[in-house]
């Protein structure tokens, strides 16, 4: 009696771990090759959806074939089979063009150069005039010597004010400057087409407006390397 | 006495797999808890317990519970694998 009870709790045994059918017959051959073949090209990653759809069916249609008692027409089975198929096939695919290939990192875009800037130091204009003074002239001279040896260089006449009075008025008078500046240099021998000239008014203050020095340090004019 | 112990060991061993639940459980529930513990969830594991759950249920319906429930231990292999919500 004790011996049935034993071979009765094995039984129960093997019925509560339930039935898997294996997947290894000839008929689910193509599935498992092309289940294999997406997961080397890394469809477990790149395509989950798909690999598990593949992978689920490949069990369910070995259940289907192998279980003699399943009520499954030839047709039901072959459409389990040709779904597993299709869904490895996707993720193959899916895999092989996300994930066989590197994605190319995006290129940093470049960082904008600061143009190189000459500063003008010792060039002044009459108050509110674009007329430049007696004493500009030694510091526009080193400027035309150094435009010269280095013939290749174009650059950006650029003039700026201190904040005192109208925006507007601040504009067009740097924009004179520069003009007045970018004159003598042509005048002195550079060419017209390496220069341009314009002005930027009160904007890009270098110090405090607020204070004599600090306006002295805004007026000013500088050449733009290009 | 001997063949009595391993009676209850073996009694033992079978409620206390992963499919000890299937006893307390329906195929039904189990799967509602694993799409549920699997929520958000995108990792290959977390498809393939699914997936599984998902055939379960159907050959439940097919009044097939012992493939039913071997599926569904299956799927419940895999969530644990997957490492619950995400």
């Amino acid at each position: 009696m004790k011996r049935i009870l034993l071979l009765a709790a094995c039984a129960s045994m093997t019925a509560c771990a339930g039935h898997m059918a294996s997947p290894q017959i000839s008929e689910l051959d193509e599935v498992r090759a092309m289940i294999q073949k997406a997961k080397d090209a890394g469809a477990e990653k790149c395509a989950p959806a798909l690999q598990a759809k593949a992978v689920a069916g490949l069990y369910h249609a070995a259940h289907e074939i192998t279980d003699e008692g399943s009520a499954n027409p030839v047709d039901e089975n072959n459409d389990l089979i040709s779904t597993a198929l299709s869904n490895a096939k996707k993720a193959h695919s899916k895999a092989v063009k996300g994930c066989g290939k590197p994605k190319p990192k995006p290129r940093p875009k470049p960082k904008p150069v600061a143009p190189e800037v000459i500063s003008l130091e010792g060039v002044f204009f009459e108050t509110n005039s674009a007329d430049l003074t007696a004493a500009s002239s030694e510091r526009l001279d080193r400027a035309v010597a150094t435009l010269q040896k280095r013939a290749g260089l174009h650059v950006q006449v650029a003039a700026y004010t201190d904040s005192r009075g109208k925006a507007s008025y601040n504009l067009a008078l740097s924009d004179r400057r520069a003009a007045s500046t970018m004159n003598y240099l042509v005048e002195h021998g550079i060419a017209a087409d390496r220069l341009t000239s314009k002005g930027y008014g009160e904007s890009s203050p270098r110090a405090d407006n607020a204070t004599v020095e600090g306006r002295a340090k805004n007026r000013r004019v500088e050449l733009h390397i290009k | 006495m001997k063949e009595l112990s391993l009676l209850a060991v073996m009694l033992l061993l079978c409620t206390g797999t992963a499919s000890a639940a299937a006893w307390t459980a329906s195929v039904d529930d189990r799967a509602d808890a694993l799409q549920a513990q699997l929520k958000g969830n995108n990792s290959y594991q977390a498809h393939l317990a699914r997936e599984f759950a998902s055939v379960a249920v159907e050959e439940k319906a097919q009044h097939d519970v012992q493939v039913a429930q071997a599926f569904m231990n299956k799927a419940e292999a895999y969530a644990a694998q997957a490492g619950g919500s995400k």
